[in-house]
């Protein structure tokens, strides 16, 4: 019985070698992407924590999402080129949750910059395209957003103001953003809103040059990877066969000798 | 008693510790199979994209990110694609436009020859991550993406739609990631680039879930648009 139970153990601690290692649990990650949107500032250097992040953006750039660490983290703006002889143009600290995407966006003439910090969504829902719209033109009125002629999907938006996500029916829209007071500001005609699709839609520059930068924010995506395989070319079958006969001769040669010690 | 247990234990021990011998594990974490790392893919396109600013708008500011997904009506040469070639490893086979699972996953063909377009993402082509997907093999013998593993960076691989366009996109890189754990934002989402990303399975068969423990990826992205 003691020979039974070390043996018990032993096959036990070969399974722990085995036993696979837990995941790497790097879901503790947000993602950030940066907007320039100042009319008048200089490109700029985007460090976060003391490490430089985006080199060189230049008014209008918008940064992929980069993934960074869930928590606080300090966020710095520099003149391109100038860290270490100049001080930031901004300073500030922004917070991420794991699993969300957020949009920086330094806004307003260089003299009053500052980082707007955004939640961005992730998903819309499946046939319906969703967007929403940010003010970011300094010193100019408060705008509406919608079909040209039509109704307003988004009214009143202020500087520095970016409203709510709304579904829409996917399609191409000839969309304009005007004054409140009904003025053409920046024609959008032919702008096609995909189902599935998430867009972020900001209105930048100057009251005299108005602008927009429409950018993605999600896609339609499956909620798991395809199942593309049977399995019928996998060695893993083979595995068990061989892995069969080996245990079987194993444990023939184990009858073996225990027969012959008995008989001795 | 002890006389049968002994060798009965022998035998089970030997059979398991075989077992995970011989079995291939799965990769704790994405490997990236080709040789050149997406770091050193990264620093190529810059320097590229830093020679021909240079050359056409002399400009001196160093940019070293990725720019937005973000909308622009002329970067649209997106087709609804029926048909998919990759000449190095011998595969010509239809495209079916497909969409979600019961459960919400990417749906693919009933049948071992097609490969599936996930439809409601990207058009092959357009801005952003298109997706097609094939099986490595049925039941019995493998079939339409068995050879997808072969590819290296710098295949080219078409694909064609109805009215004679045919995309070539260009193999970047390809990478192997936990069935459960694959970047699926990264695989199907928002892109400033026109990519097309082939997936299909790999690493060892689990006989229980009745899938692989892993896919393979293949990053291609678009380098030519002609019609045909």
């Amino acid at each position: 019985m003691k020979k039974l139970l070390s043996s018990l153990a032993a096959v036990v601690l070969i399974f722990g070698m085995f036993a696979p290692a837990v995941f790497a649990d790097h879901h503790e990650e947000a993602m950030l992407r940066v907007v320039h949107a100042s009319p008048d500032a200089p490109a700029v250097d985007v460090y976060l924590n003391d490490e430089a992040a985006v080199e060189g953006a230049e008014f209008k750039a918008a940064t992929d999402y980069m993934k960074v660490p869930a928590g606080e983290h300090t966020v710095e703006i520099y003149a391109a080129g100038t860290k270490g002889e100049q001080d930031p143009v901004i300073s500030t600290n922004v917070t991420v949750e794991a699993g969300k995407a957020y949009t920086a966006a330094a806004v307003d003439n260089l003299e009053n910059l500052q980082l707007k910090a955004l939640e961005d969504s992730m998903e819309a829902s499946e046939d319906m395209a969703k967007i929403r719209v940010g003010h970011f033109i300094p010193e100019a009125p408060a705008v509406d957003v919608g079909p040209i002629d039509g109704d307003a999907v988004f009214s009143g938006a202020e500087f520095p103001m970016v409203t709510d996500y709304k579904e829409l029916e996917a399609g191409t829209y000839d969309l304009e953003v005007r004054t409140t007071d009904g003025t053409q500001l920046i024609d959008l005609s032919g702008t096609a809103l995909e189902a599935g699709n998430v867009y972020s839609a900001f209105a930048v520059g100057t009251a005299d040059n108005p602008e927009v930068i429409l950018l993605q924010d999600s896609s339609a995506m499956p909620s798991d990877m395809p199942e593309t395989g049977f399995g019928g070319t996998n060695q893993t079958s083979n595995a068990l066969l061989y892995a069969g006969i080996l245990g079987l001769a194993a444990a023939g040669a184990g009858v073996f000798l225990t027969r012959r010690k008995s008989e001795a | 008693m002890k006389r049968i247990l002994t060798p009965v234990i022998l035998g089970l021990f030997v059979f398991f510790a075989s077992y995970f011998l011989l079995s291939e594990e799965p990769l704790k974490e994405a490997g990236v199979l080709s040789t050149s790392s997406q770091d050193e893919f990264m620093k190529e396109t810059h320097a590229g994209e830093k020679e021909t600013r240079d050359a056409l708008e002399n400009e001196p500011i160093q940019q070293n990110y990725t720019p937005a997904a973000t909308v622009s009506p002329d970067k649209q040469e997106g087709i609804v694609p029926n048909r998919l070639e990759i000449p190095a490893i011998d595969v010509d086979a239809p495209v079916q436009s497909l969409g979600y699972t019961d459960e919400g996953g990417m749906a693919v063909p009933a049948n071992l020859t097609d490969t599936g377009w996930f439809e409601p993402g990207t058009k092959p082509g357009n801005q952003g991550n298109s997706v097609i997907a094939g099986h490595v093999d049925g039941r019995s013998g493998p079939a339409v993406f068995f050879d997808l593993k072969e590819l290296s960076e710098g295949d080219e691989i078409y694909l064609y739609d109805d009215e004679g366009t045919r995309l070539t996109f260009t193999v970047e890189k390809m990478a192997s990631y936990p069935f459960q754990d694959s970047p699926i934002r990264e695989l199907f989402g928002p892109s400033s680039g026109q990519r097309l990303n082939l997936i299909t399975c790999t690493g060892s068969y689990n006989q229980e879930a009745s899938t692989y423990s892993e896919r393979l990826v293949v990053f291609t992205v678009l380098t030519e648009v002609e019609d045909v």
